[in-house]
């Protein structure tokens, strides 16, 4: 019962707060230009207990950006195990889901989920901040129904 | 003994503590997104935030010391909480002794030396720079303000918070007297919560989170809650020492003249970071030392003339 209670709580917590951390693996910065739209008065996540941190330890939530190059793989995975679960991944633009028009290159290996499991995938090319923030309204559905505390 | 139970856990003590200091955490940032001309978070925001940090994986770098880290935020904690204890809150005093104010600076200073050593001991670069940059700035707000707080009790005659109080009923608010004094102590009082012209150890674009940086879940949470607790005691005991109590025809009123008090203050400190850019740490230990606390000094020649 009391265990139930602390559940629910835990998780009506983990959806209304989200701070994210925001990672570039070789894009061309237009989707980061979208994501820091989001912090401005025109659209203002903070609404939304989404708030933008600087150490991967603060974050909840990964916002990936760009194809991932075969440079920085190990650097992604290695912010992605600073974080402290739960945590879940969100791929933003084109290059991010899949790797865009750099799919065939010697050097890029795909999209973000060639290297870590991906939760919510936001195509665009680049992003609207309107489709970034319901990508982060269709992750806090996920995490309120998510069994994994 | 169930009084003082009473004091010690609901009010003024735990309790009340944490509630108004999340309610500080959440009008600050409001006035904040206000200033910005943004709609700003709910009113839950700062208790979601704590709840999720509790819910969260507590994660160390190898080889730090984890029963330090752990121990570090508690101890603040309590140092804070029992500087609460002797803050009077709306007139009502539920301890008091003869120099509690000289206890109630020392027990504020704890938090800062141990984030001091929280930064040296979670062994990242950006925290052991953050940490050393925490107590340079102790170094240069902390002689001014104990040089401004000084002035309330010299003029009330004593060191005790609630006898200042009670001297301000026949003498008038003291602010009256020392508006210099009030502000030097509202400028040590933002370089003493690290907020935002001062917020140099904890700069995100230069040192990530400062001694904070590798600290994540429960202990994160046990430090955002200190610096709140922190905030909303020094903003007690400014008001405390400076606007004194008022004496109404009916107590709920002077409880209300005290609410709107603490709001002044806490618009006070959301403007200022919302106004000014942060300073380096070199231009600050020059404002410290070579102007405020020469104001501070000719502020308490004029007090001390002003009690002959």
């Amino acid at each position: 019962m009391l265990n139930n209670v602390i559940q629910k709580a835990y998780r009506w917590a983990q959806k209304n707060s989200i701070w994210v951390i925001h990672f570039n693996t070789g894009g061309c910065n237009g989707c980061d230009i979208e994501i820091l739209d989001l912090l401005t008065p025109r659209y203002d996540v903070e609404r939304l207990g989404i708030v933008a941190q600087a150490s991967p330890r603060h974050a909840d939530v990964l916002l990936c950006t760009g194809p991932v190059t075969r440079q920085t793989r190990d650097g992604l995975v290695q912010i992605y195990s600073q974080m402290p679960s739960p945590k879940y991944v969100v791929a933003i633009g084109s290059c991010s889901n899949t790797g865009g028009v750099f799919v065939n290159s010697d050097t890029v290996l795909g999209g973000v989920d060639k290297a870590l499991p991906v939760d919510i995938y936001i195509p665009g090319c680049p992003v609207r901040p309107e489709a970034i923030i319901e990508g982060l309204l269709q992750l806090r559905e996920k995490i309120s129904q998510n069994e994994k505390i | 003994m169930i009084k003082s139970l009473f004091n010690l856990l609901v009010f003024p003590g735990f309790l009340f503590l944490v509630m108004s200091g999340l309610t500080f955490e959440w009008l600050d940032r409001k006035f904040l997104a206000r200033f910005q001309r943004r709609v700003g978070p709910p009113w839950y925001q700062p208790l979601a935030d704590l709840i999720k940090l509790f819910s969260k994986e507590d994660l160390l770098p190898k080889n730090a010391n984890d029963f330090l880290a752990a121990l570090l935020p508690l101890v603040s904690l309590a140092s804070v909480l029992t500087a609460g204890l002797y803050v009077p809150i709306a007139g009502y005093k539920a301890f008091s002794f003869e120099g509690d104010l000289i206890v109630i600076i020392f027990l504020m200073s704890v938090p800062t030396l141990a984030y001091y050593l929280a930064g040296i001991i979670s062994l990242g670069i950006y925290s052991v720079l953050g940490g050393g940059r925490s107590l340079l700035q102790f170094f240069s707000y902390e002689v001014p303000l104990l040089i401004a707080l000084s002035g309330p009790a010299i003029l009330g005659g004593s060191w005790s918070v609630s006898t200042i109080m009670e001297a301000q009923v026949n003498l008038g608010p003291f602010i009256l007297f020392q508006p210099l004094g009030f502000i030097l102590a509202v400028i040590g009082l933002i370089g003493k919560l690290k907020r935002d012209p001062f917020d140099i150890p904890k700069a995100k674009s230069e040192v990530v989170g400062g001694s904070l940086t590798e600290f994540s879940g429960p202990t994160l949470g046990f430090w955002n809650l200190v610096m709140d607790i922190q905030a909303v005691i020094g903003i007690f005991l400014l008001i405390d020492l400076y606007f004194g109590w008022t004496k109404m025809s009916h107590p709920s009123l002077a409880i209300i003249i005290f609410i709107i008090e603490c709001l002044i203050l806490v618009l006070i400190l959301s403007g200022t970071s919302a106004i000014f850019a942060r300073l380096r740490i070199d231009q600050l230990a020059g404002l410290g030392w070579r102007i405020l606390v020469p104001l501070a000094l000719l502020q308490l020649g004029l007090i001390i003339l002003m009690g002959n």
